[in-house]
């Protein structure tokens, strides 16, 4: 912990010792002491627009150097106002209570009386207030501005500009957070209104944010518009699915319908933040098209049947299959589903055939990084990436592949200075203008597929800079023997910029995030070794990050959805087929059954026609499924099984952080959960499994594999825990 | 014997006796001051603030007063109304503004006729009035739903 140094103060005749500096609002937030705000929040800076609401006023006493007290003469925004020896705050006052009201009194001159209809009533800061705080009535009887309503500024966002207060919180969030600097005020005093440059579309991967951000109901949701007011929604605290980083969410359901879904406070993993493929792509689980009874083929066509039915038939075929059987998909579902699968394929099935991989690459990149620093994917966690001196983003379209990482890495940045560097192929970064590019500090701009010349580029650079260290020679033999102007010439990028970037890296802090550009490369491996090797050489061993995308990939590897690995990446002695193999096996007609978990797989995988012909070559086809996808289509069996509002479970997520996710609703009792299927079918196949219900899983997982051993269903808490590390494996 | 019938018929001539007292007196009364009403032909008037069957009003242009809001819901002690907005849109405009009901019910059995619903409806939609006849042969047929509860269409003249 830095040092930090405290002074007294005194709220309301309440003494408290307070980090210096720290703004009166927070401080007061320690004791409980309401103080009303708008405009404020603790993670937009207060520059370039801050404290204009005047909402937070409270009245100061002073210490002089002579030690007497002295009172301001008028009252102060608490929310700017830092924390300093003596000071004495007072926020109940009678001329207070007159100062608030006023300023109330002012902001609804032009707001409308909206709240009838208006989505944030009942929930509304400005409501709120005004209730505790402002005037009964107003002196305003001249006629109020007026704008057309429901201005469409996204596909996302409405916006309601007689309802805005001004209070910057929107375009500040664009600038500090999410960094597309999409919104600004356009005009002055009471024409003043947020718009984007040119009312060209607000166009932002994190638009949704502003909603929540917004005081009043001026930046509204579009799907979310008029379906639903908060006391009618019921909340369950949920993971999001749409990407590995496992933002912590709100699904507000009413009766079997997903309404909206709300960012939920985890400090170590989105903050508050949520993107838009989350916040606006959870539809699916209350969507039309989801299954609701078992579909059976019969005369080649999928028909509904019992679930007696399809397991009896499920049951019997796995039989004759007699361990020819493999398993494929298991990235969506929930580590309880991810481990019973397993333990029904290896020991009740007797197949070793289970792989949930579905990019091109299956050198085991993953392994190579288990043995060499210990951590399969990331090595360091979420909310240490803010406090990184210096971050390599390297091959990466970040922001789409790890949103929340992003907004971290871009935190540091923005509130903390850190540096930079992103390596990105030629044709990625002119399509994408609000990349890592706009804040990199060194941009290495290299040609498509030449990540590891570029790599190596980097490594030398190190290696030639006298600063460093050269005991590392065994790092040397990865290099090739090229030099720093070999590696430029061969990438396209210039000599010096790759030198800047070396140096830039060579700091203390500093960590390397290896994106899809990499982990897709036939080079994967070797680019990775080089990219260790940076890492070991600066001093930072272990900060390499090769982040999963999947929902819960990073769960289907720690609980052995893998032909080499069991739960725990505990090695098999004789590893089974990984996906390519399996769909080969499936053409060639030497597997009996494919089972496919819950993933859309002639989609996903990288070569969809080995998976369509592989579909069509197999025998016997189950998938689970949430709808009819193209590859339910094509199966034997579909089996409905539950969304992540339908059951209680866990989800890992990047960072290895295993977090709960609630049930919410059922929508029908013919839709079982994953893990049911499997624990009915091994029993009917003769070895029980007798679990109750997710927790029951949860235990066992505990109990069995070591990894998970701090992550019982009573200890995950709201914000989860991190998977223990791996045992052994660390160069 | 004759002890036997006069204690027979005795009392059955004197309630008789009395019936047809009535029964003429009520012939010649005047209407007020009879107790007894011939429902369902005829109804008792109800107190002015009687509070029974809820109707969900309309403007005198024939436009909805009920904007959707839910505040109805929000306030019911009972839990049993549920509201579903949409949006107006120029070709189809149901109420004033930009909000309408699409879905409107109210579950009978569960309403306790408390009145707070109208008592937080911001526009005077939903009124409870005096139509107190709400027993139905099935508990489905007792949640009203919109097109049950919303007056017609006054044709003005
Ligand atoms: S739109 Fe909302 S968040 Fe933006 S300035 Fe107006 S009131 Fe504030
Ligand atoms: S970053 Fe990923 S987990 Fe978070 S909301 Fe977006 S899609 Fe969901
Ligand atoms: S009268 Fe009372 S109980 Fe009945 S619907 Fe209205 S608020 Fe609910
Ligand atoms: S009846 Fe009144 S309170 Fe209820 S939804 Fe309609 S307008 Fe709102
Ligand atoms: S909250 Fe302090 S001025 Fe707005």
């Amino acid at each position: 912990m830095p040092d930090i140094e405290w002074v007294y103060i005194k709220i309301n005749g309440i003494a408290l010792k307070v980090p210096k500096g720290e703004m009166i609002i927070e401080s007061a937030k320690r004791i409980g002491v309401e103080i009303p705000f708008f405009c404020y929040h603790p993670r937009l800076s207060m520059k370039e627009g801050g404290a204009n609401c005047r909402m937070c006023l409270v009245e100061v006493a002073s210490r002089m150097p002579d030690g007497s007290l002295r009172k301001m003469p008028k009252p102060q925004t608490s929310c700017s106002l830092p924390a300093a020896e003596g000071m004495e705050i007072e926020t109940d006052t009678e001329a207070l209570n007159a100062d608030r009201r006023g300023v109330l009194e002012f902001l609804l001159i032009n707001h409308p009386l909206d709240c009838p209809i208006c989505d944030r009533g009942g929930e509304c800061p400005l409501q709120n207030n005004t209730m505790h705080y402002g005037p009964p009535t107003t002196r305003f009887i001249e006629e109020k501005r007026h704008f057309p309503k429901a201005y469409p500024l996204s596909q996302y966002v409405v916006f309601d500009r007689e309802r805005c207060i001004h209070c910057a919180r929107c375009t500040r969030f664009t600038r500090d957070i999410s960094g597309d600097e999409e919104l600004n005020f356009l005009w002055r005093g009471a024409d003043m209104e947020v718009a984007t440059f040119d009312h060209t579309e607000y166009n932002s991967r994190f638009s949704g944010n502003v909603i929540e951000l917004c005081p009043v109901g001026a930046l509204l949701s579009r799907p979310y518009r008029f379906k639903a007011r908060p006391w009618d929604l019921q909340s369950a605290k949920s993971i999001c699915t749409q990407c590995s980083n496992g933002c912590n969410i709100k699904l507000d359901y009413r009766l079997d319908r997903i309404h909206r879904v709300n960012a939920r406070l985890n400090e170590d993993v989105n903050e508050e933040w949520t993107c838009d493929k989350g916040k606006f792509g959870m539809d699916y689980i209350s969507d039309e098209s989801r299954l609701k009874t078992p579909m059976i083929r019969r005369n080649g066509e999928l028909s509904p049947a019992s679930w007696e039915e399809v397991l009896y038939l499920i049951a019997s075929e796995l039989k004759n299959a007699e361990g020819e059987v493999a398993g494929v998909g298991g990235a969506y579902s929930s580590n309880e589903d991810i481990y019973v699968f397993q333990k029904f394929m290896r020991e009740t099935l007797r197949s070793k055939h289970i792989d949930h991989r579905m990019g091109p690459n299956f050198q085991s990149y993953n392994s190579g990084l288990l043995k060499r620093f210990g951590c399969p994917a990331m090595g360091n966690p979420i909310a240490e990436l803010e406090d990184m001196k210096s971050t390599l983003i390297f091959g990466s379209n970040f922001v789409d592949e790890q949103p929340i990482l992003y907004l971290r890495v871009r935190k540091g940045w923005r509130f903390k200075r850190n540096k930079v560097v992103e390596a990105a192929p030629q044709g990625l970064i002119s399509e994408e203008i609000r990349h890592v590019t706009q804040f990199a500090e060194v941009s290495l701009n290299y040609k498509n597929g030449t990540e590891l010349p570029l790599a190596q580029g980097l490594l030398a650079a190190l290696f030639e800079d006298k600063g460093r260290p050269l005991g590392e020679q065994k790092l040397l033999s990865h290099l090739s023997g090229k030099n720093v102007a070999q590696c430029a010439s061969e990438t396209g990028v210039d000599e010096k910029d790759i030198r800047k970037a070396a140096e830039l890296l060579a700091t203390d802090k500093m960590c390397i995030f290896a994106g899809e550009y990499v982990t897709h490369s036939p080079d994967a491996t070797a680019i990775l070794e080089v990219l260790g090797d940076i890492a070991v050489l600066t001093g930072n061993a272990g900060n390499l990050n090769v982040p999963v995308s999947r929902n819960n990939e990073q769960g289907a590897m720690e609980l052995g959805i893998l032909p080499d690995m069991l739960p725990g990446y505990v090695e098999e002695q004789n590893p089974g087929m990984n996906t390519e193999e399996i769909l080969s096996a499936c053409v060639k007609e030497d597997l009996k059954a494919l089972w496919v978990m819950n993933t859309d797989l002639v989609k996903e995988y990288h070569n969809s026609d080995l998976a369509n012909s592989a579909m069509d070559a197999c025998p016997f086809v189950v998938v689970t499924a949430l709808a009819i996808t193209d590859t339910a289509a094509k199966a034997n069996v579909v089996l409905p099984v539950h969304s992540v509002a339908e059951k209680w479970g866990t989800f890992t997520n990047v960072e290895r952080r295993v977090q709960a996710f609630c049930k919410a609703f059922e929508i029908s009792p013919d839709i079982h959960a994953e893990w049911k299927v499997f624990s009915d079918l091994s029993s009917m196949l003769g070895s029980p499994m007798t679990y109750a219900d997710g927790k029951d899983i949860l235990n066992e997982i505990v109990k069995s594999v070591p990894t998970f051993a701090k992550c019982g269903p009573n200890t995950l808490g709201d914000e989860g825990v991190i998977l223990n590390p791996v045992a052994g494996g660390k160069e | 014997m004759a002890e036997t019938l006069n204690r027979t018929f005795t009392p059955i001539a004197q309630g008789m006796a009395l019936t047809l007292k009535h029964y003429v007196k009520m012939l010649t009364a005047r209407k007020e001051n009879i107790a007894t009403f011939q429902y369902p032909e005829e109804r008792r008037e109800q107190f002015p603030r009687t509070r029974w069957r809820h109707v969900l009003t309309r403007y005198d242009n024939g436009l909805e007063k009920c904007i959707g809001c839910s505040l109805c819901a929000g306030a019911c002690p009972a839990r049993c109304i549920y509201v579903e907005a949409k949006e107006n849109t120029d070709e189809n405009r149901v109420s004033p503004g930009e909000r309408f009901a699409i879905k409107y019910e109210i579950n009978m059995l569960r309403c306790i006729f408390c009145g707070y619903c109208q008592e937080a409806c911001p526009t005077g939609a939903i009124v409870l009035r005096k139509d107190f006849e709400l027993s139905e042969y099935s508990r489905q047929d007792a949640l009203y739903t919109k097109e049950m509860l919303l007056e017609p269409i006054l044709m003005k003249k």
